[in-house]
């Protein structure tokens, strides 16, 4: 009897906690298709996809962020950053043709690795804000950070008023309006990236894993302005300022096919880090 | 400091005074601080962080009153040393971990952090590893009662730690869990305290909201997941002990967890362990096997890294070696998403005065452990309208070379041959799919063969010499490793030591790396030096040397342990 009573302090428990379970029978939706973002002036997301051509989960992660930028379009910008030595430095021997390229931009790649305590990868920075608290994310959690953030409205409206290349050097002049009062300081950072970089890139679902032709999408190039940017806003802004920033004659550092390239330019709060608007502009549209 | 804090003090200062008024109050403690001096090596790879400096500290301080019991540790990373944590960074300097209980009658509360395990953790498991930077103690409320005599009941609820900054950071999943265990022997008279039956049961649910989670199908459609928000894992367990047996068993199983690490597939996960031993005078045997299937289990269904928000632990069965080469070169990781595994042991001393024995006897112990994949078949995710990833059976092992995961076939013969001197003499034949188990696509089975000297000579009461020399001999991933260990101790406060690693690959001029590359052969040493110090609860301890670079992948996400080679300072101090 006295057993029989204490079976049933352990069972009633234990059948109360089964309650807590949420079976799926049909467990996705398609979705159909992406397309262009709303009108108007609305907030576009930075991912910054942090990988390495030795990286071998990395390929599926910049996938993800092809599949997403298919959904968003033009509102989503994906930055391919290579960095973490061991992922991404050259592998010896040097000479042998294999995975001898250098991708990393210097020193932005190291920056943005040593700032944003990128430890991992694949890892990306979606707007380099913390979505559940984690702020290096793994790919399976980009499309809902995203989700988050892109197509709101934004007191921030970037725009690429001229651009032009050629010589081996890139001139542009961005500007950057304020449809709202901004207060805080902010930041402007323009970046150059180059798309479609064909190299070699180790990756775990291929056989052999060893890739001699894997298109590197979005990779980082270099800075135009500094690791950091220039300063847009210091303090506040009003309403209807209007500022312009212009480049001209900036080197295509490491740059394979200038037609392949993009500029990246985003404003960014200095004391959150966090990206408030982001805009692109190819070379060749 | 932070509203939370603030309360947390408050009512540790509180509680215990209006508790226990009579009581004692005691104050105990413990502190460690690990300091590391960068230096550039270009030889090794090691590149010094921009601070040249990292440093890990933490410090446990625990009031007790009577039944009342409240505590804290201080945690301190400015910054962390370089690979650490294994998960998700830690930064800055604040309060990790801190909790207040009270114990009356029957009933045990603990409000705050806490770390509790169910069974051997199958599907709930809150631990810490703290050297190796794993910590998932949760925050919120335990509770333990035992309404009779043999019987336990435990239910936790809360959030688990996922990284720091100036303070804990906590994973968004919520854990809820209960667990009811009954001792036989402590209800019924018939059974004796020697011959025992425990029987228990666990239940534990996760939380976590939906959210947009986009998949691509192989024909590179893309569907949006319906997620699951609760989900729940059950286990059994049954303990047989008697004088000589000790049987385990435990069995769990996990409903739909679409998740990271399982390619959001929806297929339930279950486990399950069985280990017996039988020990008598001179002689112990141990038999385990396992299998485990989808039993990644975490808080939050995207974590960054299989180190993250673990809500289980999945028990390895394979032998966890100590000596350096060994257990760092080509240790095993349990294969949560799949693996078979079997273990047997033999412990055997030879008396004194017998042929083998000696004048002082000889321990022999055998070891075999194995470790393979599951035969699974695919369902096709492209047709799969339930999107179960694909077919299996626990126990059911994939027998092909591609399946195997792991072999360590182990002998170790130790005896003492004097007043003096004692040695131990070990021989390790290991099978390594660096593969899986490190996440190095194409590369081959790692075959190594390897051969450990450890020997102990005692000057006199006060000083003794320990050495090992070790050597690792094969062809695949890095070839040759010799390593030599010597420590000096002087009690009861001095102790010196040494120790060389060289990877000298072979002796050729070229060396075929994976049977298939011919590569120029590196020849590196990694030489580090210590000396400690030890007075009363004070241990102080300096290292200067290499350490080698090293590339962790678990369940397909990699971490990166960079070589480094400079000064390392710790302290260990208790109170």
């Amino acid at each position: 009897m006295r057993a029989k009573r204490s079976l049933l302090y352990v069972l009633i428990p234990l059948a109360v906690g089964f309650a807590a379970c949420d079976k799926v029978t049909m467990p996705y939706e398609p979705v159909q298709g992406g397309g262009p973002g709303p009108e108007g002036v609305v907030r576009k997301v930075l991912l910054e996809d942090c990988t390495g051509h030795r990286c071998n989960n990395c390929p599926a992660a910049a996938a993800q962020a092809q599949l997403l930028q298919s959904i968003h379009g033009e509102n989503l910008v994906v930055v391919a950053v290579h960095c973490i030595d061991g992922f991404a430095a050259p592998l010896a021997p040097i000479g042998d043709n294999v995975l001898d390229s250098d991708h990393r931009a210097v020193p932005e790649g190291a920056a943005i690795e040593d700032h944003f305590d990128i430890t991992f990868l694949p890892a990306g920075l979606v707007n380099r804000v913390a979505y559940n608290n984690i702020l290096q994310l793994s790919d399976g959690d980009w499309g809902a950070a995203v989700g988050t953030m892109i197509g709101q409205p934004t007191p921030f409206h970037l725009w690429f008023d001229t651009l032009s290349y050629g010589g081996g050097t890139v001139s542009t002049v961005v500007k950057l309006a304020l449809l709202s009062p901004v207060t805080g300081d902010h930041n402007l950072v323009v970046a150059l990236t180059e798309d479609h970089v064909i190299d070699w890139q180790i990756n775990v679902d291929s056989v052999p894993p060893e890739m001699p032709n894997y298109d590197h999408r979005h990779m980082l190039r270099r800075n135009l302005n500094g690791t950091w940017g220039v300063p847009a806003v210091v303090g506040s802004a009003q309403t209807g300022d209007t500022l312009t920033f212009p480049y001209s004659g900036v080197a295509l550092t490491n740059v394979l096919n200038a037609d392949n390239c993009a500029l990246v330019a985003y404003v960014y709060n200095t004391t959150t880090d966090e990206v408030m608007q982001v805009e692109e502009r190819k070379f060749q549209p | 400091m932070r509203p939370d804090h603030r309360s947390f003090l408050a009512l540790a200062l509180l509680l215990p005074a209006l508790a226990h008024g009579q009581a004692t109050p005691e104050v105990h403690g413990n502190f460690s601080a690990d300091g590391q001096y960068y230096n550039a090596d270009p030889d090794i790879g090691a590149v010094p962080p921009a601070q040249q400096f990292g440093a890990n500290a933490w410090g446990n301080v625990i009031f007790s009153m009577g039944n009342f019991q409240a505590g804290m540790r201080l945690e301190s990373y400015e910054p962390a040393l370089l690979g650490y944590p294994a998960g998700q960074p830690y930064k800055g300097s604040g309060i990790g971990y801190r909790y207040i209980s009270y114990k009356l009658a029957d009933l045990e509360v603990t409000a705050g952090n806490f770390y509790e395990q169910f069974g051997q953790g199958l599907i709930f498991r809150s631990y810490e590893e703290r050297y190796l930077g794993v910590d998932n103690a949760m925050d919120g409320v335990r509770v333990r009662y035992k309404p009779v005599q043999g019987v336990y009941v435990k239910g936790v609820i809360g959030r688990q730690r996922l990284g720091f900054d100036d303070g804990t950071t906590k994973g968004e999943g919520l854990v809820r869990g209960v667990d009811g265990e009954v001792s036989i022997s402590e209800l019924d008279s018939a059974w004796t305290r020697s011959w025992n039956l425990i029987v228990g049961g666990s239940f534990v649910s996760k939380y976590q909201a939906s959210q947009t989670q986009l998949v691509t199908l192989p024909n590179d459609s893309v569907l949006s997941l319906i997620l699951p928000e609760n989900i729940g894992a059950w286990s059994g367990r049954i303990n047989f002990t008697s004088p000589h047996w000790n049987i385990y068993s435990e069995y769990a199983n996990k409903i739909n967890d679409p998740n990271s690490k399982n390619n959001y597939i929806y297929k339930p996960g279950q486990g399950l362990l069985v280990n017996a031993t039988y020990s008598t005078k001179g002689l112990g045997v141990s038999l385990g096997a396992h299998s485990y299937d989808n039993m990644f289990f975490q808080s939050q269904r995207n974590a960054p890294t299989p180190f993250d928000l673990n809500i289980n632990y999945l028990v390895p069965l394979t032998k966890q070696h100590t000596y350096n080469l060994p257990a760092t070169l080509y240790p095993y990781a349990t294969q949560p998403n799949g693996e078979v595994s079997y273990q047997a042991e033999v412990f055997y001393k030879f008396k004194k005065g017998s042929l083998l024995g000696g004048k002082y006897g000889t321990k022999i112990a055998l070891n075999a452990c194995t470790a393979m994949g599951l035969d699974s078949t695919a369902v096709d995710l492209n047709t799969d309208s339930t999107r179960t990833g694909y077919r299996s059976s626990l126990f059911a092992a994939d027998m092909s070379l591609e399946g195997k995961y792991f072999t360590d076939l182990n002998v170790e013969l130790r005896k003492r041959i004097s007043e003096n001197w004692e040695f131990a003499l070990s021989y390790l034949y290991l099978e390594y799919d660096i593969d899986v188990i490190q996440g190095k696509p194409g590369k081959p089975l790692v075959y190594a063969d390897i051969v450990i000297l450890e020997g102990l000579h005692n000057f006199n009461d006060r000083t003794s010499l320990r050495f090992e020399l070790q050597h690792l001999n094969t062809k695949q991933d890095q070839g040759n490793w010799a390593t030599g260990v010597a420590e000096l101790t002087f009690s009861p406060h001095w102790f010196l030591a040494a120790q060389d690693q060289y990877n000298y690959v072979t002796f050729s001029d070229t060396f075929l790396q994976d049977g298939k590359t011919p590569v120029a052969p590196q020849r590196l040493h990694y030489p580090i030096g210590s000396v400690g110090y030890i007075r009363g609860g004070n241990r102080f301890q300096v290292n200067y040397g290499r350490q080698r670079a090293g590339i962790f992948c678990v369940g397909g996400v990699c971490r990166q342990v960079p070589a480094a080679n400079g000064l390392t300072v710790s302290i260990t101090s208790t109170f």
